[in-house]
């Protein structure tokens, strides 16, 4: 659908006016050269620091980390939201707890990670694990509450076992508000893993970006976001495919409803 | 117990699941206090819980952690309030003219997959340790969420209302005043709502990565120099900081709104 759109001629003019401006405004100003070199060198450096090896290495272990931590959190997220959503007591007994943790910032866990694991590899899925774990915890208990009762009901008269009501009644009814927890959940885990990086790292973009910042080789440094933002935007590129192809009977749904 | 409370009126119901809730939180923190004391677990890994709110009290009197809170809600406040002043506008433009919005569009959508810890870096190599880092990390994370959220709000405005104004010959800022942001403002509310747990978390990260004070950098300080009881103490007050906040945007929310549920109330 999206092809059907025009192209935007307008927006890409400025956008190329602003780099445009970024070329020659720190052509222009060799003082300023240090901090703001000019696109052509950032572009130089991404080829070269991409050719030479060391950017692919660190990208490739940020995208192993990033993941460990992602899948392990929709593990964990969804079937504790499950049990949390469709069991009562449950949820009452751990509300707060939640409660409690949820509102403390999710990087502050980075010190006790550090302290109980040290600086490793471990360490880095832990903590994004934890962050990344609550949308979609969130959003599961949500959709497993929000699903008509009349399904389940549904599905318990025609002698569905617990399982089967569970595969084939709750998870799907649940899904597109667990597709949204999925969604945040990966902008979480991008900012978590590269965060810990910078924090308690010795490897990865995270690490690379600062560690370029602090030997003052900034094209590196700018070469390096470029890859993280294109990274972010991949991923998100991917989840968006995943997501229409996966939930194309629900917008089908809504489709049939609207009309 | 519970069948002596079922047939009572639903506030009590709801107090008393309430305080099961509360009752196993409870149950959980002297879990770990007894595992603690006795060293199943590793109380220098996780010190027993009253240790911790001693430490945390003494913390709080000496004005260390109240001093510390104060620096990060300073740059916090700043960071934030800067992006509602500079994106609430923009969005309301990008939102009634569809060519500034095709402008913008494309400039925004490359900066935006930019997770915005990895502007701290950018923002050190400008402005170093100082004060204005933070303040454009938070900025800049907070920028999204408000301008996409006011954005779409001010999309989403009854084209009727839009009419109505230019009917009755209201300039252009009397529209925007008294018309579009009232008529947007739920949205641009939830912008303002989702940024707020993000400056939080930035103005952490910012702290632990290059800052000497503020609440990020006590922490990671604490563990670095193995105060380990310091440091839970300085989670302790980032929870109840983090819920804070949230509970005083929920009011000060109810009171800007109030009209708002009024009118909904009304239409039903």
């Amino acid at each position: 659908m999206s092809r059907l759109k025009q192209f935007n001629w307008s927006g890409w003019l400025f956008f190329g006016l602003l780099l445009l401006a970024w070329e020659f405004g720190a052509r222009g100003a060799p003082k300023l050269q240090l901090y703001f070199p000019p696109l052509t060198r950032v572009l130089a450096a991404l080829l070269a620091s991409a050719q030479s090896g060391p950017l692919i290495g660190q990208l490739m272990i940020t995208v192993g980390r990033f993941l460990e931590g992602y899948l392990l959190s929709v593990a964990i997220g969804v079937m504790l939201g499950v049990v949390l959503g469709y069991f009562r007591l449950a949820h009452e007994l751990l509300e707060t707890l939640i409660e409690f943790l949820r509102p403390m910032p999710s990087v502050a866990i980075i010190p006790v990670a550090i302290l109980m694991l040290g600086i490793s590899d471990s360490m880095i899925v832990a903590v994004t694990v934890y962050a990344t774990v609550w949308p979609i915890l969130i959003n599961t208990i949500d959709g497993v509450r929000h699903i008509e009762q009349v399904l389940v009901q549904t599905g318990r008269s025609f002698g569905l076992s617990k399982a089967r009501i569970l595969w084939q009644v709750i998870l799907p009814a649940a899904s597109p508000y667990i597709v949204t927890g999925l969604r945040i959940g990966l902008s979480i885990a991008l900012i978590l893993v590269t965060t810990a990086e910078m924090v308690a790292g010795s490897k990865g973009l995270g690490f690379f970006i600062l560690d370029e910042e602090r030997s003052m080789n900034s094209g590196n440094m700018y070469a390096g976001i470029i890859v993280v933002a294109a990274l972010g935007y991949g991923l998100n590129r991917l989840f968006l495919t995943v997501e229409a192809r996966v939930l194309k009977w629900h917008h089908g749904m809504l489709a049939r409803q609207a009309a | 117990m519970a069948s002596r409370h079922a047939g009572a009126a639903g506030g009590i119901k709801m107090r008393w699941t309430k305080l099961r809730g509360i009752v196993f939180f409870i149950g959980l923190i002297a879990i770990w206090e007894i595992a603690s004391r006795s060293e199943l677990l590793n109380p220098l890994v996780m010190p027993a819980p009253v240790r911790i709110f001693d430490v945390f009290s003494d913390l709080v009197a000496s004005g260390q952690i109240p001093w510390q809170i104060l620096v990060s809600m300073r740059r916090a406040a700043a960071g934030y309030l800067l992006a509602a002043a500079v994106f609430i506008p923009l969005g309301i433009v990008m939102g009634l003219s569809q060519r500034i919005y095709c402008l913008f569009e494309v400039a925004v959508e490359m900066l935006r997959p930019v997770p915005p810890p990895v502007v701290i870096p950018v923002a050190m190599l400008f402005f170093g340790l100082e004060e204005e880092m933070k303040i454009f990390v938070i900025f800049f994370s907070c920028a999204w969420p408000i301008l996409l959220n006011t954005l779409d709000g001010v999309r989403s405005v009854d084209w009727v209302l839009r009419n109505t104004a230019r009917t009755f010959g209201l300039s252009r800022l009397k529209t925007i005043r008294q018309v579009i942001l009232p008529a947007a403002s739920p949205q641009i509310m939830t912008g303002l709502r989702v940024s707020l747990p993000i400056t939080l978390i930035l103005v952490v990260i910012s702290e632990m990565v290059g800052s000497t004070d503020g609440i990020g950098y006590f922490i990671l300080d604490s563990q670095r120099r193995f105060r380990v009881v310091q440091m839970y103490a300085g989670m302790l007050s980032l929870a109840i900081l983090g819920y804070t906040l949230n509970q005083l945007f929920n009011l000060l929310h109810r009171v800007l709104m109030s009209w708002h549920w009024g009118m909904m109330r009304r239409m039903e």
